[in-house]
């Protein structure tokens, strides 16, 4: 037997958090996603729902789920960092020559993809969450009082450089998940001819369809289909 | 055909070691490649340089002794193939090939294109064997065991300890290589008194000796001289976790 700090340093423990917290922070991206649409059912349903979500057990649910998402954010990038420099470390001298066979840009890039993502939460969260960046769209209120953000979402992607970046944004997170994905089934030890190839196309479907789903808002709202 | 070689040259262990360029002429495509290599040799040694150090035994493609990188990929460019089973007719009049050690810091060069690799050795040491108390032998039909999961053990066993996973992978990862050893031992009936055991003692000795962890780029299936499917690396992820769970 070994101690628990000999498998929690290990390689493959490490990957397998690595895996979990990424396949959470998936699952957060489709409700967030299905919180973003509620957008094109106009300002009562978001600016309903952004009440609802903080009111939702005495506020006591949005804390209990933001607590967890910092703390799987944080393993996730944690074990990132410290799986690539492992692997930076283990190749040492590189060949001159090197022929990708299978790797893909994409799971090539995943640390660097993933550091970028990392940036722009932050950015995001300032813009979005803490009325940080941009802060002159964060203070409306709605007829009923309730924090505008359908207006601030409006008022935001008007603005070609906050699209521009949010466009970008997504390219990136669609890089990031179109090798994460499939990955992290594989890294989990789910593994069987009978449906492995269908998670292998299953991935990055998913991530081009999540990619969409978010590019949906900001560019109907550039293109004057949402908000007028 | 006439060909200009780029070959890594390393004195020992601690030199620096760089390419360089030499000019072969008269190559037959009939040759394989270490013989097209045993030639270059000569042509040095007549000249009163060092020939080249390369590892070779069988050169049956059974050995995994051979190993180089070939123009950016481990035994070339052709799948399913060791270096020594790869023939210059693969190659045309003209061609510049590079060719490079493995490179893995738990591989160093002992000279030129020969890597220690005794850690494959210390991995299997840790784990990759079966312990059978002495005495008769019992009749083999004593043990069934499926068509199915004698194939899938025979497909792990394939495995010929070259290297070329470790070569591939861009994290110098060498779960191809542990996991086909470990795949291969428990998938059989006779696995499975040290299955967990093996499966942690493989990797935590893998990981102590410096190799990557796996990004599943597939690299290393795809170098693969023996074909060993990436699945083994699920199976092994699987079986050491299930090992942390399970192990007394």
């Amino acid at each position: 037997m070994r101690s628990f700090g000999e498998v929690w340093r290990s390689t493959i423990f490490q990957k397998w958090v690595m895996a979990i917290t990424g396949i959470l922070l998936v699952l957060f991206l489709v409700g967030h996603l299905s919180g973003n649409l509620l957008i094109f059912l106009g300002p009562d349903a978001m600016n309903g729902y952004a009440v609802g979500l903080r009111e939702l057990f005495h506020g006591a649910a949005l804390w209990i789920v933001r607590l967890g998402l910092i703390v799987i954010f944080v393993l996730h990038v944690r074990a990132g960092i410290v799986l690539s420099q492992r692997n930076r470390k283990a190749k040492g001298v590189r060949n001159q020559k090197f022929e990708a066979r299978s790797s893909t840009v994409a799971s090539r890039s995943m640390i660097y993809t993933g550091l970028l993502l990392l940036f722009y939460v932050v950015y995001h969260l300032a813009h979005f969450t803490w009325g940080a960046a941009h802060s002159e769209f964060y203070h409306y209120t709605d007829a009923l009082g309730r924090h505008d953000v359908y207006r601030m979402v409006i008022e935001s992607f008007r603005q070609p450089t906050i699209v521009a970046t949010y466009v970008l944004a997504m390219a990136v997170t669609g890089l990031h998940l179109n090798h994460a994905i499939a990955s992290a089934f594989q890294t989990l030890g789910v593994s069987h001819p009978r449906y492995t190839p269908l998670i292998k196309t299953a991935g990055p479907a998913v991530s081009i369809l999540l990619v969409l789903g978010f590019l949906s808002v900001p560019l109907a709202i550039a293109f004057g289909v949402v908000g007028g | 055909m006439n060909l200009r070689l780029h070959i890594w040259r390393q004195s020992g262990p601690t030199d620096t070691g760089m390419m360089k360029t030499y000019d072969l002429a008269d190559v037959s495509e009939h040759m394989s490649f270490l013989e097209m290599l045993d030639v270059l040799n000569e042509q040095l040694s007549e000249r009163g340089e060092e020939p080249v150090a390369f590892e070779h035994d069988c050169r049956e493609g059974i050995c995994g002794s051979c190993g180089m990188v070939i123009n950016g990929r481990p035994h070339g460019p052709l799948p399913r193939t060791t270096a020594c089973q790869l023939h210059m007719r693969t190659f045309k009049d003209g061609d510049e090939i590079y060719i490079e050690p493995w490179r893995a810091r738990a591989f160093p060069v002992v000279r030129d294109l020969v890597v220690d690799r005794s850690s494959f050795d210390r991995i299997i040491q840790s784990g990759g064997f079966v312990s059978v108390n002495t005495g008769n032998a019992q009749d083999g039909n004593t043990l069934p065991i499926s068509k199915k999961d004698a194939d899938y053990a025979m497909d792990a066993a394939a495995c010929i300890g070259c290297g070329a996973c470790v070569a591939a992978c861009p994290n110098s990862s060498a779960m191809l290589f542990t996991s086909a050893k470990i795949g291969h031992l428990g998938a059989l009936p006779q696995g499975q008194a040290e299955r967990y055991d093996r499966a942690e003692n493989m990797v935590l000795t893998m990981d102590a000796e410096g190799f990557g962890a796996c990004t599943n780029h597939y690299e290393c299936e795809a170098a693969c001289p023996k074909g060993i499917s990436a699945d083994f690396i699920a199976r092994m992820n699987r079986d050491f976790v299930m090992a942390g769970l399970l192990n007394r």
